[in-house]
């Protein structure tokens, strides 16, 4: 596998998505936006001070797992894209092994999601949120392996896809309980058993304990249990995404 | 070592479920010439070529390009193909440039020779002065054109053309063709390419005509239309009773009267109409000779002409259409 290839192939989405400027603006406002009207418009309906830290820090390392999220599961819609308006066969003739498209469409998923969280986590100090820097720094490698193994099961996805219309709606019936149910918006202390279960099964929780607990200094799982589980899901979804995206014809 | 020839295939076939796309196929490509693959909609082009290109895996048979065998080392065929597309395969959100450097780089062409072959290939294109612009902005002639260089960038031994000029005006066509055979005469690069408009596969040195998926003849375009069909004269003059009389007995020929003079087929039409004029004493005002046309030798060889494809179930269901309007 050549370093280069994959480099100028991941380029070539981190180009698409900084030249579309109404798309970059958007993607970039829409965090902040969680941050300004459900850290400020719940703050005073959710009592965190038992974490010690208030709503909107706490809600901060959140939003920002939810950014990767979105981001890297939605980029790989380019593959989608990308068969629709027949440059994938451009691809697929190349003399570059399957594992290299693979790899370059996770780096670049990863690196758009880090334009996001970098954007949240620069602003959100400025409205208030007090975040570690240093912890914040340590945390992106946890959110960069978050995101290349959500973009991973994206490609996974799209692999099986013909239309924007499909892939779109498996991509929703995914995304939301993934979210919902990852403590994102709430602590993991206390909650029903129920709800802690299907929380306790979602990879997402752990990337977002790892986060806060790095960046606020709260967290509900050992850090340690937390990288393990992202890295253990990104070696789980990117094989699975090397072993569709292979079967895939034009 | 004798070198090897660009394309071997034998007794290739594909299979999807029950229908069988491509049944037996043989055929050989030499390096350096113009292949011309012909075959109405559906006949398997396509799919041929998508076999060859490692697109699609065979059902069995044998494959080979370049000396590579197509399902063993697909890496290495990749490396010695160029392919372009019956459907357009730009990222249309980069721009001219872009596109080719991205293709520089996957094909291995090392970084020091990259803008030189860039520049080399737009130029050739006719391209140069839109580099640096959105595809999204070209007309579908400059897309294809931007294509082409493209897959000249990493100087394939053979490049595949998949119907390269449909779609085209009649004046880009013609400019596409002048494109191709200027490649063909300046680098020696073999030409693999499907069209189904037949005045453009006479530019072919040889061609292959498929049909419902097996080859059904294969030769250059002259002994084809030799083999399949006769010249086509028509001669003027004031006193037709009087020539057709002559024809008749001198010649054993029936000619049909046309609004066009007197029509007959004979062998050699040039050489006939010679000699014709000199024995006749019959005034003569007007004389053509037509070569039999591809769509003759398509239509003697596949029953059909090649626009209307389907034949008999394509002409059934335009009747249907009608009846629902």
């Amino acid at each position: 596998m050549r370093a280069e290839v994959v480099y100028h192939l991941a380029r070539r989405d981190v180009v698409k998505f900084l030249r579309d400027r109404q798309n970059l603006v958007a993607t970039l406002v829409r965090p902040l936006l969680w941050i300004l009207a459900v850290g400020f418009g719940l703050r005073r309906a959710f009592d965190t001070g038992a974490t010690g830290v208030d709503f909107v820090s706490f809600l901060v390392p959140g939003v920002a797992t939810m950014a990767v999220l979105f981001s890297s599961m939605f980029s790989a819609i380019s593959i989608v894209w990308d068969r629709e308006f027949g440059f994938l066969k451009e691809l697929l003739v190349a003399p570059v092994p399957r594992t290299t498209l693979v790899l370059a469409k996770m780096i670049s998923a990863s690196v758009t999601a880090l334009v996001e969280v970098s954007v949240v986590l620069l602003v959100s100090p400025l409205l208030g949120a007090r975040i570690d820097p240093l912890g914040a720094l340590v945390a992106i490698p946890v959110l960069v392996a978050f995101g290349m193994s959500v973009s991973a099961l994206g490609i996974a996805v799209a692999s099986r896809m013909k239309t924007f219309e499909g892939f779109g709606g498996i991509v929703n019936f995914l995304i939301q309980p993934v979210f919902f149910f990852s403590g994102a918006l709430y602590p993991l202390d206390g909650l029903p058993p129920a709800l802690a279960a299907v929380v306790r099964l979602n990879p997402m929780s752990y990337a977002v304990d790892a986060t806060r607990g790095l960046c606020v200094g709260v967290h509900h799982f050992p850090i340690a249990l937390d990288a393990g589980v992202v890295l253990a899901t990104l070696g789980v979804f990117g094989t699975l995404a090397v072993r569709s995206f292979a079967r895939m014809q034009a | 070592m004798s070198p090897s020839p660009a394309i071997e295939v034998r007794d290739l076939s594909k299979r999807f479920g029950d229908v069988e796309a491509v049944r037996g196929v043989s055929f050989t490509v030499k390096e350096g010439e113009i292949f011309g693959f012909l075959g109405p909609n559906g006949a398997g082009k396509t799919t041929t070529i998508k076999m060859l290109c490692t697109l699609l895996a065979p059902t069995s048979g044998v494959l080979e390009l370049a000396g590579f065998d197509v399902t063993k080392n697909p890496e290495d065929v990749r490396r010695s193909i160029g392919v372009i597309f019956q459907d357009p395969s730009l990222d249309d959100r980069l721009t001219a440039e872009e596109n080719l450097e991205l293709h520089a780089v996957v094909y291995g062409v090392p970084r020091a020779e990259r803008r030189a072959r860039l520049d080399e290939a737009l130029a050739f294109v006719e391209l140069s002065d839109r580099k640096k612009d959105l595809v999204r902005t070209f007309s579908g002639g400059m897309k294809r054109r931007l294509e082409i260089a493209r897959g000249l960038v990493h100087r394939p031994r053979v490049l595949f053309l998949d119907e390269p000029t449909t779609g085209l005006d009649p004046q880009t066509r013609k400019a596409t063709w002048e494109v191709l055979r200027g490649l063909r005469d300046q680098s020696g690069m073999t030409l693999f390419l499907t069209t189904h408009y037949m005045d453009e596969a006479e530019n072919c040195d040889r061609i292959a005509v498929i049909d419902h998926g097996r080859i059904v003849a294969e030769d250059s375009p002259e002994a084809l239309k030799r083999a399949v069909g006769k010249d086509v004269v028509f001669v003027r003059t004031n006193e037709p009773a009087a020539l057709c009389a002559l024809l008749a007995e001198r010649y054993g020929l029936t000619p049909d009267r046309t609004e066009e003079g007197l029509c007959f087929r004979v062998e050699d039409g040039e050489a006939f109409v010679v000699q014709l004029v000199s024995e006749a004493r019959v005034a003569v005002t007007g004389i053509a000779v037509r070569r039999p046309t591809l769509d003759d030798v398509f239509l003697a060889l596949t029953g059909r002409q090649i626009r209307n494809g389907n034949g008999e179930a394509g002409r059934a269901a335009m009747r249907a259409m009608a009846r629902r309007r």
